[in-house]
């Protein structure tokens, strides 16, 4: 009786797409939502992932609400539609967990730099609803809250309005207004654990070093980089996925689409 | 019509409806006078330091304060004709049987059974255990017992508000003069909410309470409320949990009651029942705020809506006045948008009703009930800290089916003023993809027919516009909307003006309506028209079989020249009907094989199973 509804990546095809479009009042509307990629964000509650991707999206820090389930939103970023789910670190909503991270190219698994339980729950909790993410998930490890244990994080407030994502910052020496519980040398072992646990060959992935952020949601610290980085590594994901669809179907105007885009994506 | 009320008394009785205030007493459900009372003593023996203390300090000793204006006034009811007056009286000693109290969501209506029932249930007597509802009071009124030391007579500071409630000092006056306390604890006694301050550190207060609840139910009985001079202690259990509501409200204790469902409900909402009595049949002393932590702001934002909105008092739905074409348009809009496995589009406006359509099959068997709506409404006023997103949630609707969940897909139209809610709830947890398609099929519809600007200009009215001087304002519940046992309950009301611009202002005229509604639905002795003189308002309550209105008079208007605006409001409403209320919902079909879904569904809720989606095999 139950209909099995879902929708990968791999499914929605673009004949859907184009269906859709010739019948829209509004082609570039309707065009524009087509997410391309899945990044997802999970974590224990309270370690700030809304507030993250608030900080991220529209600019500001603002007190949020406990997030119930989930959350998706769309990015733009260059000629692609990058999805992304906020998810509820609430256990009560565990049990979604895998859905969310379904065909996901990117997962953030978010901590707590004062609080070391929640890089724990991470392994403990999280690590498993992974399983359902896409072969070539790129994985990072984000310790949120920085501001209040490094001075650097304090700081960045006010020129952080504009992006840069070329000044990857090292991590600031602490002058702690909270006690630090996790050190950054924690996320990358937790990072290593991760890429054997996904049975990913260290040399071959991309470095713990370069995958672990610390970040602060209320100054902006890192924010930035932590999305744009992302956001770039999973562009071969995006041309890989179109080019498998151009194999499996073939639509003119998508790939004509893709052969514009390729072109001037990377800029 | 008198022989009804066997205890009637003089008219000038109106101070007999305070007199509850002055006699201490508890309710249970079974009266068992001979409850042997120096148990009860023993079991307080450990704290006499304390009690004794009370006895001169605490609220017990307080003076009586009437309420601001209730029964102060000279205060009238009429009979169902409007012509005799019939004298009041009211002796609060008699125990009556609240009923299920699930039956007060269901049907109002059913007060016309208890009418009879409590005819003769009003002559019998409570068991009164002062010594220990006294106690009661001490441990509500002070906090934790253990450090509080015998301090100068309470003052009269009003509700001071802290900023996060969760940090308030529970030994603090503030603490103790809370309005309205809410408190959820599980069986074994473990606190689980807490309107205001920490639940671990009122730990004590709950095991307290929980030693009240198990105390009665050892001797067979139920315990279900204490009063005292200034307070109502409403007791509920629900499966393993024991719901406390402790009130300086002056509310009914029917209305706690109903209030105290709410937060069980919300709490189901969030959890499913048939999780929760897994969860305590497995671990007794399991500490369940592990599972709900996050939701109390859910839970805080529920209790204030409940005291400042009055459809959770009248158990109805608040529809925005729209155009019936405009609204049939966007009705048609949603009925379009469609996916397997959808079973109710709901569109909402400035947190009000605008249209809600419904799967074929759903509406045969069930109906979404007012309570449901509200909790989604609660819902979404609480998701609402990042409003550009698009949420997918499960929640549980607890009277549709308290034991599974839908899905719930909920985004705003109109960003970044977000009034314009949708909401889509799917059985299906994996159709977020899909579901989130429709809404883009409906953004698209509402574009075309530029219907959100519609929808933005249309303002809820105002009471003057009714065209009778003397009418500040009215709630008007209809029950005889066309094919009505199957659709929602909905009542309309005008925006509150001046005077009632104020918050105090608004919560005054909130309170009388209450007290109204009280005396209407009282189990005891229900009324079908009360004529109340207050102190800057006359009030007037009716309820028939086709409707039960509350209306608000200036303080001038005399009983005659009332009944005469009710009249042209009735004939007002008749003719604004269409505009107000949603006269038949539509319908769409999204199940592959509806013949063969509502076979399935009727062969019992036995079949349904309590696995995320299992809802289906509902269908």
């Amino acid at each position: 009786m139950k209909v099995k509804y879902t929708i990968d990546r791999a499914t929605s095809s673009p004949v859907r797409l184009k269906r859709r479009r010739s019948r829209s009042t509004m082609p570039d509307y309707a065009k524009m939502k087509k997410p391309d990629v899945k990044l997802v964000i999970l974590g224990d509650m309270n370690v700030g992932k809304t507030s993250l991707l608030h900080r991220y999206m529209e600019r500001k820090f603002k007190d949020t609400i406990s997030t119930v389930g989930g959350a998706f939103f769309l990015k733009q970023w260059g000629r692609y539609n990058i999805s992304i789910w906020d998810t509820a670190g609430r256990e009560q909503f565990h049990g979604l967990g895998s859905m969310y991270c379904r065909g996901a190219s990117a997962i953030l698994l978010t901590y707590d730099v004062t609080s070391w339980q929640s890089l724990a729950e991470l392994e403990d909790r999280f690590l498993s609803l992974t399983d359902t993410a896409s072969d070539d998930c790129i994985f990072a490890v984000v310790g949120n809250k920085a501001d209040l244990t490094d001075a650097m994080a304090v700081e960045q407030e006010g020129e952080q309005e504009e992006s840069c994502p070329a000044s990857v910052c090292p991590t600031p020496p602490a002058s702690p207004s909270a006690h630090k519980q996790v050190h950054r040398e924690d996320a990358m072992a937790l990072y290593r654990r991760i890429l054997r646990y996904k049975m990913l060959d260290e040399r071959t992935s991309l470095p713990a070093e370069s995958m672990c952020f610390e970040t602060s949601a209320k100054t902006g610290y890192n924010v930035d980089q932590l999305f744009e980085t992302l956001f770039d590594l999973v562009l071969p994901s995006i041309m890989k996925k179109r080019d498998d669809e151009k194999i499996s179907t073939v639509d003119l105007e998508q790939s004509a689409d893709v052969a514009k885009a390729k072109s001037h994506c990377c800029s | 019509m008198e022989g009804e009320y066997p205890q009637s008394q003089e008219p000038q009785n109106v101070k007999c409806c305070d007199s509850r205030l002055d006699c201490s007493h508890i309710r249970t459900d079974n009266l068992i006078q001979d409850v042997p009372e120096c148990t009860v003593q023993d079991l307080w023996l450990s704290k006499r330091d304390d009690l004794s203390t009370s006895a001169t300090n605490g609220p017990s000793s307080g003076q009586e304060q009437d309420p601001p204006e209730m029964g102060k006034g000279p205060e009238q009811e009429l009979s169902d004709t409007g012509s005799g007056v019939l004298p009041e009286g009211e002796s609060i000693v008699c125990v009556a049987p609240v009923g299920d109290p699930e039956e007060a969501f269901k049907s109002k209506g059913a007060d016309d059974e208890d009418q009879a029932e409590n005819a003769s249930d009003s002559a019998s007597t409570d068991n009164t255990l002062e010594d220990s509802s006294e106690f009661m009071v001490t441990v509500l009124g002070r906090g934790k017992l253990e450090d509080e030391a015998p301090e100068a007579g309470p003052g009269s500071p009003m509700l001071a508000p802290s900023s996060s409630h969760r940090d308030e000092d529970i030994t603090g006056e503030s603490w103790r003069l809370h309005r309205k306390h809410v408190f959820v604890l599980s069986e074994a006694g473990k606190p689980i909410y807490s309107r205001y301050g920490n639940e671990e550190a009122l730990s004590s207060t709950m095991g307290v309470m929980m030693a009240l609840v198990s105390f009665v139910q050892s001797g067979n009985n139920t315990i279900r409320s204490i009063y005292s001079d200034e307070h109502t202690v409403v007791f509920m259990q629900q499966g393993p949990l024991v719901l406390v509501s402790v009130s300086s409200s002056r509310q009914s204790e029917q209305q706690l009651r109903g209030e105290l469902l709410y937060v069980y409900y919300q709490i189901i909402s969030m959890l499913t029942k048939a999780s929760i009595a897994r969860i305590f049949e497995r671990k007794k002393n399991y500490d369940l705020r592990r599972l709900l932590a996050g939701s109390e702001k859910i839970l805080d934002g529920l209790l204030n809506l409940v005291d400042s909105d009055p459809s959770f008092l009248l158990s109805a739905v608040h529809c925005l006045p729209l155009a019936s074409s405009l609204r049939d348009s966007i009705s048609q809009i949603l009925q379009k948008a469609i996916t397997p496995n959808l079973v109710f589009s709901i569109l909402i406006a400035k947190n009000q009703l605008l249209t809600i359509v419904q799967e074929k099959t759903v509406i045969e068997d069930a109906r979404l009930e007012p309570a449901d709506l509200h909790l989604l409404l609660n819902l979404i006023g609480a998701s609402s800290a990042f409003q550009a997103g698009e949420i997918w949630t499960p929640i549980c609707l607890p009277l549709f089916n308290p034991d599974c969940y839908f899905y719930a897909y909920i985004s705003y139209l109109d960003p970044p003023e977000c009034t314009v809610c949708l909401l889509l709830l799917s059985t299906d947890k994996e159709a977020f993809y899909a579901v989130a398609e429709c809404k883009r099929k409906i953004d698209e519809g509402m574009r075309a027919q530029n219907a959100l600007r519609s929808i933005a200009r249309t303002q809820s009215y105002s009471a003057s516009q009714v065209g009778v001087s003397d009418l500040r304002h009215f709630m008007y519940k209809p029950f005889d909307v066309p094919d009505n046992h199957r659709q929602l309950t909905q009542f309309t009301s005008p925006e509150m003006e001046a005077p009632y611009s104020s918050e105090e202002e608004r919560m005054r005229l909130l309170d009388l309506y209450r007290y109204m509604h009280s005396r209407i639905h009282s189990s005891s002795r229900p009324l079908k028209l009360i004529y109340h003189v207050a102190e800057r308002e006359t009030l007037l309550a009716w309820v028939t079989s086709k409707f039960e209105l509350y209306t608000c008079f200036s303080p001038l208007v005399t009983k005659a020249s009332a009944i005469n605006a009710i009249t042209k409001l009735l004939r007002w409403i008749k003719k604004e009907e269409e505009r107000l209320f949603i006269r038949t919902p539509p319908k769409y079909s999204t199940t592959p094989n509806p013949s063969k879904s509502s076979r399935a569904s009727k062969s019992g809720p036995d079949r349904q199973d309590n696995t995320d989606n299992g809802f289906l095999s509902l269908l």
